[in-house]
Protein backbone atom coordinates (compact mmCIF):
# COMPACT_ATOMS: atom_id res chain seq x y z
CA UNK A 1 0.00 0.00 0.00
CA UNK A 2 1.15 3.25 -0.52
CA UNK A 3 2.32 4.64 2.77
CA UNK A 4 4.51 8.07 3.09
CA UNK A 5 7.34 7.48 4.37
CA UNK A 6 7.54 7.54 8.13
CA UNK A 7 9.90 9.11 10.63
CA UNK A 8 12.02 6.56 12.12
CA UNK A 9 10.68 4.36 15.36
CA UNK A 10 12.04 5.99 18.51
CA UNK A 11 12.83 2.40 20.12
CA UNK A 12 13.10 2.26 23.35
CA UNK A 13 16.55 1.62 25.53
CA UNK A 14 15.80 -1.63 26.24
CA UNK A 15 16.58 -2.28 22.60
CA UNK A 16 20.37 -1.14 22.89
CA UNK A 17 20.86 -3.69 26.09
CA UNK A 18 21.76 -6.72 25.01
CA UNK A 19 20.05 -9.16 27.59
CA UNK A 20 16.42 -7.53 26.66
CA UNK A 21 17.13 -10.02 23.79
CA UNK A 22 18.07 -13.19 25.52
CA UNK A 23 15.11 -14.59 27.22
CA UNK A 24 15.30 -14.21 30.87
CA UNK A 25 15.35 -17.43 33.19
CA UNK A 26 13.80 -15.77 36.31
CA UNK A 27 10.04 -15.61 35.82
CA UNK A 28 9.37 -12.27 37.29
CA UNK A 29 11.75 -10.94 34.93
CA UNK A 30 10.57 -13.13 32.11
CA UNK A 31 7.33 -11.51 32.40
CA UNK A 32 8.47 -8.39 32.58
CA UNK A 33 10.47 -9.08 29.77
CA UNK A 34 7.30 -10.23 27.39
CA UNK A 35 5.28 -7.21 28.80
CA UNK A 36 8.04 -5.15 27.61
CA UNK A 37 8.26 -6.64 24.33
CA UNK A 38 4.89 -6.98 23.74
CA UNK A 39 4.35 -3.38 24.17
CA UNK A 40 7.62 -3.06 21.95
CA UNK A 41 5.52 -4.66 18.96
CA UNK A 42 2.75 -3.08 19.20
CA UNK A 43 4.63 0.50 19.13
CA UNK A 44 6.44 -0.25 16.18
CA UNK A 45 3.57 -1.74 14.22
CA UNK A 46 1.64 1.14 15.01
CA UNK A 47 4.05 3.38 14.16
CA UNK A 48 5.04 1.21 10.58
CA UNK A 49 1.14 1.08 9.92
CA UNK A 50 1.88 -3.04 10.01
CA UNK A 51 -0.90 -5.42 10.66
CA UNK A 52 0.34 -8.69 10.34
CA UNK A 53 3.96 -9.99 10.44
CA UNK A 54 5.90 -13.10 8.79
CA UNK A 55 8.13 -14.18 11.78
CA UNK A 56 10.61 -15.76 9.28
CA UNK A 57 10.15 -12.87 6.94
CA UNK A 58 10.99 -10.31 9.72
CA UNK A 59 13.76 -12.48 11.01
CA UNK A 60 15.85 -13.24 8.38
CA UNK A 61 15.19 -10.64 5.14
CA UNK A 62 17.12 -7.43 6.43
CA UNK A 63 14.39 -5.59 3.44
CA UNK A 64 11.30 -6.60 5.64
CA UNK A 65 9.92 -3.72 7.03
CA UNK A 66 9.82 -5.05 10.80
CA UNK A 67 13.47 -6.53 10.45
CA UNK A 68 14.83 -4.10 12.87
CA UNK A 69 12.08 -5.30 15.75
CA UNK A 70 13.75 -8.19 16.22
CA UNK A 71 17.16 -7.67 15.00
CA UNK A 72 19.52 -5.19 16.55
CA UNK A 73 21.99 -5.02 14.09
CA UNK A 74 23.99 -1.97 16.31
CA UNK A 75 24.69 -4.20 19.21
CA UNK A 76 24.73 -7.15 17.06
CA UNK A 77 21.77 -9.17 19.26
CA UNK A 78 18.77 -10.83 17.62
CA UNK A 79 15.61 -12.36 19.01
CA UNK A 80 15.24 -16.35 18.22
CA UNK A 81 11.87 -17.50 16.75
CA UNK A 82 11.07 -19.86 19.27
CA UNK A 83 11.35 -17.10 21.77
CA UNK A 84 9.07 -14.20 19.19
CA UNK A 85 6.60 -17.65 19.40
CA UNK A 86 6.55 -17.51 23.15
CA UNK A 87 5.98 -13.50 22.95
CA UNK A 88 3.19 -14.20 20.20
CA UNK A 89 1.26 -16.21 22.69
CA UNK A 90 1.99 -14.23 25.52
CA UNK A 91 0.33 -11.01 23.48
CA UNK A 92 -2.31 -13.68 22.20
CA UNK A 93 -3.69 -14.30 25.91
CA UNK A 94 -4.14 -10.50 26.11
CA UNK A 95 -6.30 -10.24 22.43
CA UNK A 96 -3.25 -8.46 21.19
CA UNK A 97 -2.03 -11.05 18.37
CA UNK A 98 -3.57 -13.95 16.68
CA UNK A 99 -2.12 -16.50 14.06
CA UNK A 100 -3.32 -15.38 10.78
CA UNK A 101 -5.75 -18.54 9.97
CA UNK A 102 -4.79 -20.56 7.11
CA UNK A 103 -1.35 -20.55 8.03
CA UNK A 104 -1.55 -23.44 10.17
CA UNK A 105 -4.01 -23.42 13.35
CA UNK A 106 -3.57 -25.14 16.84
CA UNK A 107 -1.26 -24.42 19.17
CA UNK A 108 1.35 -27.17 18.12
CA UNK A 109 1.17 -26.30 14.73
CA UNK A 110 1.66 -22.35 14.28
CA UNK A 111 2.07 -20.38 11.55
CA UNK A 112 4.23 -18.02 10.25
CA UNK A 113 1.97 -14.78 10.10
CA UNK A 114 0.58 -13.48 13.43
CA UNK A 115 -1.83 -10.29 13.13
CA UNK A 116 -0.49 -7.92 15.47
CA UNK A 117 -3.70 -6.23 17.31
CA UNK A 118 -2.53 -2.54 17.88
CA UNK A 119 -5.95 -1.92 17.54
CA UNK A 120 -8.28 -5.47 17.82
CA UNK A 121 -10.77 -6.13 14.98
CA UNK A 122 -13.21 -4.47 17.77
CA UNK A 123 -11.52 -1.45 17.89
CA UNK A 124 -11.40 -1.54 14.72
CA UNK A 125 -14.96 -1.76 14.30
CA UNK A 126 -15.58 0.86 16.72
CA UNK A 127 -13.70 3.33 14.06
CA UNK A 128 -15.56 2.35 11.85
CA UNK A 129 -19.18 2.57 13.12
CA UNK A 130 -18.17 6.20 14.21
CA UNK A 131 -17.19 7.03 10.88
CA UNK A 132 -19.98 5.87 9.42
CA UNK A 133 -21.96 7.80 11.71
CA UNK A 134 -20.12 10.82 10.98
CA UNK A 135 -20.46 10.72 7.74
CA UNK A 136 -23.70 9.72 6.98
CA UNK A 137 -23.13 6.73 5.43
CA UNK A 138 -25.59 4.77 7.37
CA UNK A 139 -28.22 2.59 5.79
CA UNK A 140 -25.62 2.74 2.43
CA UNK A 141 -24.09 0.05 0.46
CA UNK A 142 -19.80 0.14 0.41
CA UNK A 143 -17.46 -2.55 -0.16
CA UNK A 144 -14.24 -3.35 2.01
CA UNK A 145 -12.30 -2.25 -1.06
CA UNK A 146 -14.15 1.46 -0.96
CA UNK A 147 -13.80 1.44 3.03
CA UNK A 148 -10.00 0.73 2.67
CA UNK A 149 -8.82 2.31 -0.18
CA UNK A 150 -11.53 4.32 -1.54
CA UNK A 151 -11.33 8.06 -1.46
CA UNK A 152 -14.48 8.57 0.56
CA UNK A 153 -12.75 7.23 3.59
CA UNK A 154 -9.16 8.57 2.62
CA UNK A 155 -8.13 10.29 5.83
CA UNK A 156 -10.07 8.23 8.36
CA UNK A 157 -7.67 6.54 10.82
CA UNK A 158 -8.44 3.32 8.84
CA UNK A 159 -7.61 4.26 5.29
CA UNK A 160 -5.54 1.65 4.25
CA UNK A 161 -5.81 -1.12 6.44
CA UNK A 162 -5.25 -4.65 5.81
CA UNK A 163 -8.41 -5.67 4.00
CA UNK A 164 -8.75 -9.25 5.74
CA UNK A 165 -8.88 -7.09 9.04
CA UNK A 166 -11.07 -4.60 7.95
CA UNK A 167 -13.44 -8.22 7.18
CA UNK A 168 -12.93 -8.77 10.77
CA UNK A 169 -14.01 -5.80 11.67
CA UNK A 170 -17.14 -5.16 9.76
CA UNK A 171 -17.93 -9.05 11.14
CA UNK A 172 -17.67 -7.81 14.36
CA UNK A 173 -20.06 -5.06 13.29
CA UNK A 174 -22.45 -7.72 11.89
CA UNK A 175 -22.53 -9.88 15.08
CA UNK A 176 -23.48 -6.07 16.87
CA UNK A 177 -26.02 -6.13 14.50
CA UNK A 178 -24.72 -2.85 13.58
CA UNK A 179 -23.93 -4.25 9.83
CA UNK A 180 -24.64 -6.56 7.02
CA UNK A 181 -22.83 -8.41 3.91
CA UNK A 182 -23.37 -9.26 0.89
CA UNK A 183 -20.84 -11.26 -1.77
CA UNK A 184 -17.78 -13.14 -1.28
CA UNK A 185 -15.06 -13.39 1.40
CA UNK A 186 -13.11 -11.30 -1.76
CA UNK A 187 -14.84 -8.85 -2.24
CA UNK A 188 -17.17 -8.02 0.73
CA UNK A 189 -19.98 -5.65 0.49
CA UNK A 190 -21.36 -4.37 3.74
CA UNK A 191 -24.16 -2.45 4.68
CA UNK A 192 -24.33 -0.45 7.93
CA UNK A 193 -27.47 0.02 10.07
CA UNK B 1 -21.94 -14.54 5.52
CA UNK B 2 -25.19 -13.08 5.93
CA UNK B 3 -25.39 -12.78 2.51
CA UNK B 4 -29.20 -13.58 1.41
CA UNK B 5 -31.35 -10.94 4.58
CA UNK B 6 -34.22 -9.36 4.81
CA UNK B 7 -32.56 -6.28 5.45
CA UNK B 8 -30.40 -6.49 2.23
CA UNK B 9 -33.20 -5.54 -0.74
CA UNK B 10 -32.72 -5.61 -4.29
CA UNK B 11 -31.45 -2.07 -4.78
CA UNK B 12 -29.01 -2.93 -2.22
CA UNK B 13 -27.57 -5.44 -4.34
CA UNK B 14 -27.65 -3.42 -7.32
CA UNK B 15 -25.34 -0.39 -5.33
CA UNK B 16 -23.06 -3.41 -4.40
CA UNK B 17 -22.43 -4.50 -8.06
CA UNK B 18 -21.70 -1.53 -9.18
CA UNK B 19 -19.59 -0.94 -6.38
CA UNK B 20 -17.51 -3.71 -7.08
CA UNK B 21 -17.23 -2.48 -10.92
CA UNK B 22 -16.32 0.04 -9.99
CA UNK B 23 -13.31 -1.24 -7.32
CA UNK B 24 -12.12 -3.56 -9.96
CA UNK B 25 -11.53 -0.71 -12.09
CA UNK B 26 -10.08 1.18 -9.15
CA UNK B 27 -8.01 -1.30 -9.18
CA UNK B 28 -7.52 -2.14 -12.84
CA UNK B 29 -5.94 1.55 -13.13
CA UNK B 30 -3.14 1.14 -10.31
CA UNK B 31 -2.03 -1.81 -12.10
CA UNK B 32 -2.19 -0.28 -15.13
CA UNK B 33 -0.54 2.90 -13.72
CA UNK B 34 1.85 0.67 -11.98
CA UNK B 35 2.79 -0.51 -15.45
CA UNK B 36 3.35 2.49 -17.61
CA UNK B 37 6.10 3.92 -14.81
CA UNK B 38 7.62 0.46 -14.75
CA UNK B 39 7.38 0.78 -18.73
CA UNK B 40 9.25 3.93 -18.53
CA UNK B 41 12.13 2.53 -16.65
CA UNK B 42 12.52 -0.37 -18.90
CA UNK B 43 12.62 2.20 -22.01
CA UNK B 44 15.36 4.43 -19.91
CA UNK B 45 17.59 1.52 -19.32
CA UNK B 46 17.05 0.12 -22.86
CA UNK B 47 18.16 3.72 -24.12
CA UNK B 48 21.22 3.26 -22.10
CA UNK B 49 22.09 -0.04 -23.69
CA UNK B 50 21.70 1.65 -26.85
CA UNK B 51 18.47 -0.63 -27.71
CA UNK B 52 16.73 1.94 -29.51
CA UNK B 53 13.86 -0.06 -30.76
CA UNK B 54 12.56 -1.80 -27.84
CA UNK B 55 12.82 1.46 -26.00
CA UNK B 56 10.63 2.44 -28.80
CA UNK B 57 8.14 -0.22 -28.01
CA UNK B 58 8.14 -0.06 -24.26
CA UNK B 59 7.28 3.79 -24.81
CA UNK B 60 4.32 2.79 -27.18
CA UNK B 61 3.56 0.02 -25.28
CA UNK B 62 3.43 2.86 -22.25
CA UNK B 63 1.41 4.76 -24.70
CA UNK B 64 -1.42 2.51 -25.33
CA UNK B 65 -1.60 1.71 -21.40
CA UNK B 66 -2.40 5.85 -20.93
CA UNK B 67 -4.77 5.49 -23.39
CA UNK B 68 -6.66 2.77 -21.61
CA UNK B 69 -6.10 4.75 -18.47
CA UNK B 70 -8.15 7.61 -19.94
CA UNK B 71 -10.63 5.20 -21.20
CA UNK B 72 -11.00 3.86 -17.85
CA UNK B 73 -11.49 6.95 -16.42
CA UNK B 74 -14.09 7.84 -18.46
CA UNK B 75 -15.86 4.41 -17.46
CA UNK B 76 -14.98 4.84 -14.23
CA UNK B 77 -16.95 8.22 -14.05
CA UNK B 78 -19.79 6.90 -15.25
CA UNK B 79 -20.14 3.78 -12.91
CA UNK B 80 -19.42 6.44 -9.99
CA UNK B 81 -22.88 8.71 -11.61
CA UNK B 82 -24.70 5.54 -12.00
CA UNK B 83 -23.87 4.80 -8.31
CA UNK B 84 -25.05 8.45 -6.85
CA UNK B 85 -27.94 8.77 -9.09
CA UNK B 86 -28.95 5.20 -7.98
CA UNK B 87 -28.71 6.44 -4.54
CA UNK B 88 -30.26 9.35 -5.09
CA UNK B 89 -33.21 7.74 -7.00
CA UNK B 90 -33.35 5.50 -3.68
CA UNK B 91 -33.85 8.94 -1.66
CA UNK B 92 -36.68 10.31 -3.61
CA UNK B 93 -38.48 7.34 -3.62
CA UNK B 94 -37.74 7.64 0.42
CA UNK B 95 -39.32 11.27 0.04
CA UNK B 96 -42.14 10.03 -2.19
CA UNK B 97 -43.17 7.17 0.59
CA UNK B 98 -42.73 9.91 3.01
CA UNK B 99 -45.00 11.95 1.27
CA UNK B 100 -47.43 9.02 0.98
CA UNK B 101 -47.98 8.42 4.60
CA UNK B 102 -48.65 11.55 5.80
CA UNK B 103 -51.30 12.13 3.14
CA UNK B 104 -52.41 8.74 4.42
CA UNK B 105 -52.94 9.72 7.98
CA UNK B 106 -53.78 13.23 7.25
CA UNK B 107 -56.73 11.55 4.98
CA UNK B 108 -57.84 9.25 8.13
CA UNK B 109 -57.64 11.89 10.48
CA UNK B 110 -60.03 13.88 8.22
CA UNK B 111 -62.12 10.63 8.11
CA UNK B 112 -62.38 10.73 11.36
CA UNK B 113 -63.79 13.79 11.63
CA UNK B 114 -66.26 13.09 9.57
CA UNK B 115 -66.13 16.30 6.43
CA UNK B 116 -67.04 19.67 6.65
CA UNK B 117 -70.96 19.43 7.21
CA UNK B 118 -70.03 17.56 10.22
CA UNK B 119 -67.65 20.54 11.68
CA UNK B 120 -70.13 23.01 10.86
CA UNK B 121 -72.69 21.15 12.63
CA UNK B 122 -70.70 20.63 15.31
CA UNK B 123 -69.32 24.43 15.22
CA UNK B 124 -73.05 25.67 15.43
CA UNK B 125 -73.52 23.27 18.26
CA UNK B 126 -70.90 24.82 20.12
CA UNK B 127 -72.18 28.23 19.76
CA UNK B 128 -75.32 27.39 20.44
CA UNK B 129 -74.11 25.12 23.82
CA UNK B 130 -72.06 28.63 24.55
CA UNK B 131 -75.07 30.75 24.32
CA UNK B 132 -77.22 28.60 26.46
CA UNK B 133 -74.37 28.64 29.06
CA UNK B 134 -74.19 32.31 28.95
CA UNK B 135 -77.99 32.58 29.52
CA UNK B 136 -77.76 30.29 32.77
CA UNK B 137 -75.12 32.08 33.72
CA UNK B 138 -76.87 35.36 33.52
CA UNK B 139 -79.84 33.82 35.30
CA UNK B 140 -77.41 32.50 38.14
CA UNK B 141 -75.61 35.65 37.84
CA UNK B 142 -77.74 38.15 39.33
CA UNK B 143 -77.65 35.98 42.95
CA UNK B 144 -74.07 35.05 43.18
CA UNK B 145 -72.77 38.85 42.00
CA UNK B 146 -74.40 40.18 44.96
CA UNK B 147 -72.76 37.26 47.31
CA UNK B 148 -70.06 38.65 45.66
CA UNK B 149 -70.16 41.96 46.24
CA UNK B 150 -70.82 41.08 50.05
CA UNK B 151 -67.62 39.12 50.03
CA UNK B 152 -65.57 42.03 48.47
CA UNK B 153 -66.61 45.02 50.48
CA UNK B 154 -66.25 42.29 53.63
CA UNK B 155 -62.59 41.97 52.49
CA UNK B 156 -62.42 45.55 51.82
CA UNK B 157 -63.72 46.43 55.29
CA UNK B 158 -60.99 43.63 56.51
CA UNK B 159 -58.12 44.98 55.05
CA UNK B 160 -59.02 48.75 56.07
CA UNK B 161 -58.60 47.51 59.65
CA UNK B 162 -55.65 46.11 59.22
CA UNK B 163 -54.41 49.08 57.85
CA UNK B 164 -55.73 51.43 60.26
CA UNK B 165 -54.08 51.27 63.17
CA UNK B 166 -50.51 51.69 61.51
CA UNK B 167 -51.82 55.03 59.73
CA UNK B 168 -52.63 56.11 62.57
CA UNK B 169 -49.32 55.46 64.69
CA UNK B 170 -47.45 57.41 61.35
CA UNK B 171 -49.70 60.20 62.42
CA UNK B 172 -49.61 60.03 66.16
CA UNK B 173 -45.70 60.06 65.63
CA UNK B 174 -45.43 63.21 63.78
CA UNK B 175 -47.89 64.86 66.05
CA UNK B 176 -45.78 63.78 69.11
CA UNK B 177 -42.50 64.85 67.52
CA UNK B 178 -43.30 68.41 66.17
CA UNK B 179 -43.89 70.32 69.54
CA UNK B 180 -40.59 69.43 70.50
CA UNK B 181 -39.06 72.01 67.72
CA UNK B 182 -39.45 75.51 69.54
CA UNK B 183 -37.06 76.35 72.24
CA UNK B 184 -37.64 77.24 75.96
CA UNK B 185 -35.69 80.37 75.04
CA UNK B 186 -38.34 82.59 73.78
CA UNK B 187 -40.15 83.41 76.59
CA UNK B 188 -37.74 85.90 77.60
CA UNK B 189 -37.83 87.58 74.00
CA UNK B 190 -42.04 87.29 74.18
CA UNK B 191 -43.84 85.78 75.88
CA UNK B 192 -46.92 86.31 74.77
CA UNK B 193 -46.69 85.87 71.14
CA UNK B 194 -45.60 82.67 72.18
CA UNK B 195 -48.64 81.48 74.05
CA UNK B 196 -50.56 81.99 71.19
CA UNK B 197 -49.03 81.17 68.61
CA UNK B 198 -48.11 78.19 69.99
CA UNK B 199 -51.42 75.51 69.12
CA UNK B 200 -50.19 76.26 65.92
CA UNK B 201 -46.64 75.87 65.84
CA UNK B 202 -47.65 72.08 65.67
CA UNK B 203 -48.04 72.85 61.90
CA UNK B 204 -45.88 75.52 60.68
CA UNK B 205 -42.75 75.47 62.48
CA UNK B 206 -40.90 77.94 60.27
CA UNK B 207 -43.24 80.72 60.77
CA UNK B 208 -42.87 81.11 64.52
CA UNK B 209 -39.37 83.49 63.81
CA UNK B 210 -40.76 85.74 61.29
Amino acid sequence: MPTPPTPPFPFPKEYSFPPFFTPQINLATRHAQLTKWSSLILSYCRHHAIYRLSLSDTTTSPSSPAYPLFNNDSINRRLSLSYIKEIIDFMRRDGRAEWVSGSGSGEQQQGDLVWVYWRTPEEWAGLVEKWVEETGNKGQVMTVYELVEGEGSRGSEFWGLDQELMVKAVQVLVKKGKAQTMGGEENLGVKFF
Amino acid sequence: MGGNSSKITAQDQAIYDLKLQRDRLHQYQRRITHLTSRETAIARTLLSQNDKPRALLALRRKKYQESLLAKTDQQLEQLEKLVSSVEFALIQKDVVFGLQQGTKVLKEIHAEMGGIDKVEKLMGETAEEIEYQKEVSEMLGGRISVQDEEEVEEELMRLEAEMAPTGQKVVEEGVGRLPDVPDTELPEVNGERQEVKKPVAGERREAIPA
